[in-house]
């Protein structure tokens, strides 16, 4: 049986990697991230490998407890869900994620050695996603971090990128790259632009979506001034 | 332990740029230890790659050569330096890793002012090679990882590095295609 989940025609998912979470934290925007969620026909996704890099380690770092708190609470209050929310198993997202992730990490070669590049947070959203896919459950995956994406979108880029900046020849297993097409992608950009235009952020006087979009990138969003420069034209 | 002869080379030029106070040199040497360990990730190239950016970041404060220790200070790290080259030379990587390792904790409980900054000095040499490397094109889960720092820290240092954000290779998809993708999500 294919899917066993009793899906409403409307669900839709966004799967959260750290990094998107991590900035909403950092900005201090957690509550317009429950605004968001509120207006969302869907489930906000996180697997337990991004809970292990956003909740679980933080919490026993001083510095960075009470940001992994505020993260802990949108879980206990199911604005984040865990993919058990949609019937999809754990285990199999467990075993699934190594293998994608050893296939990422076995795609870039430096003097005949592997280049490894992703880990199992980054690798775990990819696994969810296509399992979403499989159930014709309509997804995204929010990652704000680059080399996750650039590696589906545009692989050549990773390529081009770890060639520039290692200064060496760089190869690359070229099959690879099917195993990583087809993910849409979102950053804590786009989503500070909804927010925006749906109303959700209560500031009202001065350059607001540009403080919103300087924010993210300040805080690890992949976003060059030019493309805010363009959201910013769009209004 | 990859690229001995790396380590080798570039703990013999560090003895050296402090020897003669060069902070920017020892910097440099401190990058391209970075280049080999984004590629190998090998924890003795990232060691020494923090290691050597934090002595460049210690030696840059002028005032702290003039205080009564400093001698002392730069002796001790000076014969660190000296016995992980030894340690190298005969192959002894463990030797090698635990001097490397020993040398950041005595810099660490170093007595006087020094010993806060020493510390701050090392954390921030931590998220400053793990920005590299992420810059490099490795993964930011996995850079953090690789330094053991949290992405939190590396986050923030990450997108504060305009070469990274703003880098035309980052650019995967048109700005107006992929917030269609977000507004369709939210319809």
């Amino acid at each position: 049986m294919k899917s066993q989940i009793q899906k409403s025609p409307s669900e839709k998912v966004i799967v959260f990697d750290s990094s998107s979470l991590i900035n909403f934290a950092m900005n201090g925007m957690i509550q317009e991230f429950v605004e968001l969620k509120k207006i969302f026909n869907g489930k906000f996704l996180i697997t337990k490998e991004v809970k292990e890099e956003i909740i679980d380690r933080p919490m026993t770092i001083k510095r960075f407890e009470l940001e992994a708190l505020k993260l802990k609470q949108l879980l206990d209050e199911k604005v984040l869900e865990m993919p058990s929310s949609l019937n999809l198993d754990e285990n199999k997202i467990s075993q699934m994620t190594k293998e994608i992730m050893n296939t990422a990490n076995n795609t870039f070669f430096g003097h005949k050695n592997a280049i490894h590049i992703i880990d199992l947070g980054e690798a775990s959203c990819l696994v969810v996603s296509k399992l979403l896919d499989e159930k014709g459950i309509k997804n995204v995956i929010s990652a704000d971090e680059r080399t996750i994406r650039i590696l589906s979108e545009k692989p050549e880029n990773t390529l081009a990128i770890l060639q520039k900046k290692l200064h060496t020849p760089i190869t690359s297993d070229r099959k690879n790259y099917e195993h990583f097409r087809g993910f849409k992608f979102i950053r804590s950009s786009e989503l500070m632009y909804i927010a925006y235009k749906k109303g959700l952020i209560k500031l009202k006087n001065g350059n607001v979506l540009d403080a919103l979009l300087y924010a993210v990138k300040f805080n690890g969003c992949s976003i060059s001034d030019e493309e805010i420069s363009e959201i910013k034209k769009l209004g | 332990m990859q690229e001995r002869e790396n380590i080798l080379r570039i703990l013999i030029e560090t003895k050296e740029a402090l020897k003669n106070n060069d902070s920017f040199k020892l910097k440099e040497l401190s990058n391209q230890t970075i280049h080999t360990a984004s590629m190998d990730q090998d924890s003795d190239n990232i060691t020494v790659a923090v290691l050597v950016y934090a002595l460049s970041k210690i030696i840059e404060r002028k005032e702290y050569q003039s205080m009564k220790n400093w001698e002392e200070f730069y002796n001790s790290i000076s014969s660190q330096i000296d016995l992980a080259i030894n340690a190298i030379r005969k192959k002894d990587d463990k030797k090698l890793r635990e001097l490397v390792e020993s040398t950041r904790a005595k810099l660490e409980k170093y007595s006087g002012s020094l010993k806060f900054y020493i510390q701050d000095v090392f954390r921030k040499a931590q998220i400053n090679k793990a920005s590299k490397i992420y810059e490099h094109g490795i993964s930011m889960e996995k850079t953090a990882k690789l330094l053991g720092i949290t992405m939190f820290e590396l986050a923030s240092y990450a997108g504060q590095k305009p070469e990274i954000a703003n880098a035309p290779l980052n650019q995967t998809l048109d700005v107006k295609s992929r917030i269609k993708t977000a507004m369709e999500m939210f319809k």
